[in-house]
């Protein structure tokens, strides 16, 4: 955005500006030239006005001339002459004057010419005249011809004076004529481009009020933004600093002091000083990473610890990058302090090895459980064997019921170690999922209950199922505990009859699943025509060591159901049970697809 | 070797069981002759001594002062002249790490310890009279572990 304005914007404004300059030099051109023009013609005037007043002029002192020299013709007398004279001279200056006006007019300088000639002809004819009167020869015949000839001489010039009057008036209304034109185009003409110039002017003013505009609202947001970033900085706990790198300086955040336990912009930002909070032992490290920095302009993650003057030890981790703007090269580095995050990693560190340790014993004493709980057992029951086999005639009914009471106690200890055994292994083995054969894994769990099947004649019907993401020695431990289940829990004289039922469902449409994390789901549903139970006991029954029943009623240790819902659970599935008395069970399971 | 009865070794720590080995083969028709030997180290001094009989097979108890089952199966397997002994581990556990573990060293079957002496005599005389060349040859993880 700031770039947009930096360089679009400039642009057009001096392009506004070149053209305002360029119209006004031009509007000048014009002025200057109507004006030149507006004095030449002016100049015309005068120039016509002079040229009409000197030939009036001569015409004037010729007709001097001719009265003076009638007055000597008739009198005789000099004194008649004087203005003759002085006429000629007169005629001679007006003439110098004439030449010097028309010198650019070819048409009147020929008139003039021709005027000239004209005018020394009555001057000649005028002495001619003059001369009768000296010699009193008036009376002669010669006389009146030459006189006439003075008159007509005299009407000649006048003609010829009349024509140079009205071609310099001719002149002067043509170019009168040229002028009214240039008077009445030139303003509209230059009011027209300064009509354009002020236009353009206004534009770039627009323009320039509107960029100044934005960039103060562009302000306002850096400045904004400036401020958030020094909240930032509190709130996270870093700091930012910036190296010049030409001129070898160094700029830091308000917040880089206060994580070195300064106050904000309190001393120089120096490489030395910062060094001396560096923790001894970290010094030189960060002192070869600082050189690498400044050879490769570029700072990897670092990390290192500060003393501050309080003597709190921080730990801090920075990073470098550089930037160049307006080809400046600056690194610019931030500076976190991650004391807290070291310090609970640490403390997580702690938890976990604590809980690795926990889990360790855990298992030494599955291994306890599984092995030496086992053995001393196996053997009792291995010598209740051998003295049921061997021994039993020599016992009273007594000592007989006692050790059946005793084998009893001894089978049940064993199903308990089993199935706690089989507890904690579904917690603790590896999950590995697998694409599996559900049917598959079906026939083996009806395999490992092949004896209990038989002889309760159990009938199993189930559907088709297709193939699951599972964990498969988990989902055949949980299909032959939970029909082992239904299996036990039979009612008397009856076949057991066990449906297992599958339908793939969409987690939106089933109520129970509560925060489903997938949207469809395998559904199975096991179906049983046992004594069922209450369902107030519904979700009891799968906390472990919980029974139903009573121990002689049936046997159980109180772990299957448990064991059921945890392989559930590892499989990030639901399980849940339903009941009615004497009428029998229902347990759903939902795997997630 | 001789062809009348069959020659079977058991290397348990435990007296009892020790006792139930030799009595089920007393109690069983079949022509044996059983050695048994107190741990690890005594099973493997007699058996690389010269003048040590081998047996047919080989009942290795895993947990034995010592030296363990896994250390004797190791150093048998390891050696050409033990290839012909069959070696059955014999062991209370049944625990997928043991399972795995010698299977993955060679044992050829792993029987857990039954818990009544009609069992006992019933897994001994499947396992001596198994046809082992026949056993060996389809050998893979799910029939190593034998099944009662």
């Amino acid at each position: 955005m700031i770039a947009r304005i930096k360089q679009k914007s400039p642009l057009f404004i001096k392009i506004s500006f070149y053209i305002a300059l360029l119209i006004i030099v031009v509007a000048g051109a014009v002025a200057f030239k109507t004006t030149k023009n507006l004095s030449k013609s002016s100049d015309l005037v005068v120039e016509t006005y002079m040229v009409n007043v000197q030939l009036e002029q001569i015409l004037s002192y010729l007709k001097d001339a001719e009265t003076g020299q009638r007055g000597f013709i008739i009198t005789n007398d000099s004194l008649y002459l004087e203005p003759y004279i002085k006429s000629r001279e007169s005629i001679n200056n007006s003439f110098a004057e004439l030449k010097e006006f028309t010198k650019e007019n070819d048409f009147q300088q020929n008139k003039l010419k021709d005027l000239s000639s004209l005018i020394d002809k009555r001057l000649n004819n005028f002495e001619r005249s003059s001369s009768f009167s000296i010699n009193n020869n008036l009376e002669s015949p010669k006389f009146n011809p030459v006189f006439f000839e003075g008159k007509e001489l005299m009407d000649a010039i006048r003609i010829k004076i009349g024509e140079m009057i009205a071609h310099q008036k001719e002149e002067l209304a043509r170019r009168q004529e040229d002028y009214k034109t240039d008077v009445l185009l030139t303003p509209i003409f230059l009011f027209f481009l300064i009509l354009v110039s002020i236009a353009l002017v206004l534009l770039a003013y627009y323009r320039i009020t509107k960029d100044i505009e934005s960039l103060k609202s562009y302000n306002e947001a850096l400045e904004t933004f400036k401020e958030s970033a020094n909240q930032s900085e509190i709130i996270s706990k870093h700091g930012n600093w910036i190296w010049n790198i030409e001129e070898n300086s160094y700029t830091y955040s308000d917040n880089l002091f206060r994580l070195l336990g300064e106050q904000p912009q309190s001393f120089k930002p120096q490489l030395d000083t910062f060094m001396s909070y560096v923790h001894p032992d970290d010094r030189e490290k960060l002192e070869e990473d600082v050189k690498d920095m400044m050879e490769n302009e570029h700072l990897p993650f670092v990390h290192f610890r500060i003393i501050q003057k309080s003597g709190n030890i921080k730990r801090f981790k920075s990073y470098g990058q550089t930037l160049e703007l307006d080809g400046v090269k600056k690194l610019i580095g931030t500076t976190a302090d991650v004391t807290d995050e070291f310090e609970s990693f640490r403390l997580l560190e702690e938890r976990n090895a604590e809980l690795e340790r926990n889990n360790k014993e855990l298992s030494a004493f599955n291994h306890v459980a599984s092995h030496d709980l086992q053995e001393p057992l196996r053997k009792i029951q291995t010598f209740l064997s051998r003295l049921v086999d061997k021994e039993s005639d020599n016992l009273s009914k007594n000592g007989q019921l006692y050790i059946a009471r005793i084998t009893n106690a001894a089978t049940r200890m064993r199903l308990l170690i089993d199935d706690l055994l089989q507890f904690s292994r579904t917690n603790k083995a590896e999950k590995v999922f697998e694409t599996a054969n559900i049917n598959l894994i079906l026939e083996g769990a009806k395999q490992d209950l092949a004896e209990a099947i038989s002889d309760s004649n159990a009938l199993i019907a189930a559907d088709t199922f297709p193939v699951m993401r599972v964990i498969p020695f988990q989902i055949q431990q949980l299909f032959s505990n939970l029909i082992s289940n239904s299996i036990k829990y039979q009612q008397e004289n009856s076949i057991p009859k066990i449906s297992i039922t599958y339908k793939r469902i969409d987690a939106i449409e089933e109520d129970k699943l509560i925060k489903p994390k997938k949207e469809h789901y395998h559904k199975l549903t096991f179906t049983d025509n046992g004594i069922g139970f209450e369902n107030e006991y519904a979700e009891k029954i799968f906390v472990l060591f919980n029974r139903l029943h009573g121990k002689n009623d049936f046997s159980g240790t109180g772990i299957g159901l448990s064991i059921c819902k945890k392989i559930v659970e590892n499989h990030k599935g639901y399980i849940f049970a339903n009941g009615t008395p004497d009428k029998g069970a229902t347990f759903e399971v939902y795997l997630p697809i | 070797m001789n062809e009348n009865y069959i020659n079977v070794v058991l290397a348990d720590d435990d007296e009892d069981d020790r006792l139930f080995f030799s009595e089920a083969f007393d109690e069983l028709k079949i022509n044996t002759k059983v050695s048994t030997f107190n741990d690890g180290v005594f099973l493997m001094d007699y058996f690389n001594s010269e003048e040590a009989i081998l047996p047919e097979v080989l009942f290795l108890d895993l947990n034995m002062p010592r030296k363990s089952g896994l250390e004797c199966l190791k150093e048998l397997r390891a050696n050409q002249k033990f290839k012909d002994v069959a070696i059955a581990i014999y062991s209370t556990s049944s625990s997928e790490e043991d399972v795995e573990n010698t299977f993955v060293l060679g044992a050829n079957i792993y029987i857990k310890k039954p818990n009544d002496f009609k069992s006992l005599k019933k897994v001994l005389s499947d396992v001596v009279t198994l046809n082992w060349q026949y056993h060996t040859n389809g050998l893979n993880k799910d029939n190593f572990l034998l099944r009662l």
